[in-house]
């Protein structure tokens, strides 16, 4: 269960550790494992504007520093700037002629203004904002520069030794031998910079100084009476690294941040847990294996006050997501097999050897946390229950709530509602969290065939385990 | 509590609000039904050119050493009071051109000048006094000056004073006095 506003009742263990309510959790169904954003590689696949939903590749993102080139982001507040049209008069005394249309930016959150900070009105809606100009772009190009040409000449070595070791392991002709053509006239066909070039620019690099005189600091520095409204805040001096204004006065539109559209993917066998339509408009996704989707639902209907030493009542709802019939089983966590050949059987694929970047060790060094103690434990039937499969047009239908017996209040479509009972432990202390939890083994059918060649669907048992909210013990 | 509303002729006002004890309210405002102002402390006289939107709810509280005769709270002209939001005040002066955001909240012994932004949900419960221009928004209460006041809402308020009468039952002005001159802000025409 899982609410924007509300804390989360009911966490779900993630296979590394985490706990994560349903809603934030991933699903992949080639390990058949509960993933989460914390276990997961995120990839970017593209970059778009949220406020004009302009689409780039990331190449073009980069040369435009990852900002937007038509929108502007509020130098106050950090809100998406709208333009705003005003009819300017002619200020010479209108000759009878109709008053031109004038654009300045303005920001709907904190009311601030182009005009606040003397940027004159545009003729033109879409822009021709003046810049400010970095004060240090000479030095940060010739910073570029040189760091280029360590790089270029980094290349340069590593190619020559590589070739070094060719020369002396073989008798073969290389390409200067055969044609005549030297390393600098092939980089010079090739479009490259010569290296002499490069080493000339590393050559010539000044590394910024220290200097010992300081600007003093004006007499009336400390005197001065301070008006907040005058200077910026930290936020809106970083939010501008360059130029970090410290007068409120001195504030420009900033061009809008881009955003990424991310896909995700198990780290431990490289297959996608979503993709999202390109388009950045879209909000669906081509690939979206939720836990949402695949692990059985539980939400908590009511309870009762949880006394230390007492019994409660519990009311769970539980419900099935997906196509298939389920037959969900309540366990103690502790009697969940173990389930830790993840990173043997890893090791063993092919995939593994022939990929060398892919590192899991990450998974074994995060040493998990032991979640959080249980005020009690729950008395769970010894029954397996068999949830239908999620059909969406029961919900019209008036079918009234099924079967019940001691255990199952009720029964309707995909869903059903438990009876349990919490025993508190007599030393739990009064104000302390109130968390119980448990284990559900439940049956999950895969219809992804594992390869093209077998065809048939596959039964598994799963486990999870889940840490549930019950306020706090009272007395 | 003896009610004694002036409507002036111009004022477009909702039958369907809450209004309570000696209230003036000047020509070209519009107060949207559901309204509630209540002159408990003294009487509440609301300038021309006002907006009151849906739920706003603005209320003279009864100061603890109450004077005889009670003094009015004004409101100046060209306020725009948003949905939901609520003005609780001792007698005085609140200026022109101020904007009171969705669900803000102005307690009494707040001092308002004229062109102040109060953003949506800031609630002033502080003793203080907001100097002209002053815009406060956010969660964190940021505030800042801007440089000048806050456009009027002229065109806004012709629609409404022309749709109004469509959807809604009218309270009728009941002053006749000539129409109140037009104001120095008029610019948006
Ligand atoms: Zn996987
Ligand atoms: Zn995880
Ligand atoms: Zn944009
Ligand atoms: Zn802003």
């Amino acid at each position: 269960m899982a609410y924007l506003t509300q804390p989360d009742y009911v966490k779900y263990i993630c296979s590394c550790g985490q706990l994560k309510p349903i809603t934030n959790l991933y699903f992949c169904r080639h390990c058949l494992k509960i993933r989460c954003g914390f276990c997961i590689c995120h990839e970017v696949d593209s970059h778009y504007c949220a406020n004009c939903l302009e689409n780039m590749p990331s190449s073009e993102a980069r040369l435009k520093k990852n900002r937007c080139s038509s929108c502007f982001a509020c130098p106050s507040c950090f809100h998406t700037l709208s333009t705003r049209a005003t009819l300017a008069r002619d200020p010479a005394g209108g000759d009878g002629k109709p008053p031109k249309k004038m654009y300045y930016l303005s920001c709907f959150n904190c009311r601030w203004t182009s005009r606040d900070v003397g940027i004159p009105d545009q003729p033109v809606a879409s822009g021709g904002w003046p810049e400010r100009t970095n004060p240090f772009t000479t030095r940060f190009n010739q910073l570029l520069d040189y760091y280029k040409a360590i790089a270029q000449q980094e290349k340069q070595e590593k190619l020559d030794k590589e070739r070094k070791k060719f020369v002396t392991r073989g008798k073969y002709i290389n390409l200067t031998d055969k044609t005549g053509l030297t390393g600098a006239m092939a980089r010079n066909i090739a479009g490259l910079p010569s290296s002499e070039s490069s080493s000339s620019v590393i050559s010539n690099f000044v590394p910024s100084q220290a200097s010992p005189d300081v600007e003093e600091l004006p007499d009336d520095y400390h005197l001065k009476e301070i008006d907040l409204k005058q200077i910026t805040r930290i936020s809106q001096r970083t939010s501008c690294p360059e130029l970090q204004p410290s007068l409120a006065s001195r504030l420009s539109p900033r061009p809008r941040a881009l955003c990424v559209k991310r896909s995700q993917r198990c780290r431990a066998c490289d297959h996608n847990l979503t993709k999202p339509e390109y388009n950045p408009g879209s909000v669906k996704f081509k690939i979206e294996l939720l836990a949402y989707y695949h692990v059985p639902e539980v939400k908590i209907i009511s309870y009762e006050t949880i006394k230390p030493g007492g019994t409660s009542a519990l009311l769970l709802k539980l419900s099935n997501p997906t196509a298939h019939e389920m037959t969900v089983k309540m366990l103690q966590p502790e009697d969940v097999p173990d389930q830790e050949d993840e990173h043997k059987t890893i090791e063993k694929t092919l995939e593994k050897s022939l990929n060398l970047e892919k590192d899991i060790s990450w998974n074994a060094s995060f040493p998990r946390r032991p979640p959080p103690p249980n005020a009690g434990s729950v008395n769970l039937p010894a029954v397996s229950l068999t949830l239908a499969q999620r059909d969406d047009a029961a919900e019209y239908d008036d079918e009234p709530p099924g079967d019940n017996d001691d255990i199952i209040l009720w029964r309707k479509s995909n869903k059903l509602a438990l009876r349990l009972k919490l025993t508190t432990d007599a030393q739990a202390k009064v104000g302390s969290n109130a968390y119980f939890s448990f284990a559900l083994q439940y049956s999950y059918r895969n219809t992804v065939p594992p390869s093209a060649t077998v065809v048939q669907h596959s039964d598994h048992t799963l486990y999870t385990t889940l840490i549930l909210d019950l306020g706090k013990v009272c007395e | 509590m003896s009610q004694n509303i002036k409507i002036l002729p111009g004022a477009t006002v909702c039958e369907d609000c809450t209004l309570e004890g000696d209230i003036t309210i000047g020509g070209g405002t519009v107060i949207h039904p559901r309204v509630t102002i209540i002159a408990e402390g003294g009487p509440i006289i609301i300038s021309e050119y006002c907006i009151i939107e849906e739920y706003a709810t603005i209320i003279h509280k009864k100061a603890e050493t109450q004077e005889t005769p009670p003094k009015p709270l004004f409101i100046g002209a060209h306020n725009v009071f948003e949905v939901a939001c609520k003005l609780e005040s001792f007698f005085g002066h609140i200026g022109e051109s101020n904007v009171f955001e969705c669900r803000s909240f102005v307690g009494s012994d707040v001092k308002i000048g004229s062109g102040c932004v109060i953003g949506a949900a800031c609630q002033l419960t502080v003793p203080q006094t907001l100097a002209d221009n002053t815009v406060i928004w956010g969660s964190e209460h940021h505030n800042r000056e801007a440089l000048e006041k806050q456009p009027t809402q002229l065109l806004q308020l012709d629609f409404l004073s022309k749709v109004m009468p469509n959807y809604h039952r009218l309270r009728k002005p009941n002053i006749h006095k000539r129409l109140p001159s037009r104001p120095s802000q008029d610019t948006a025409k």
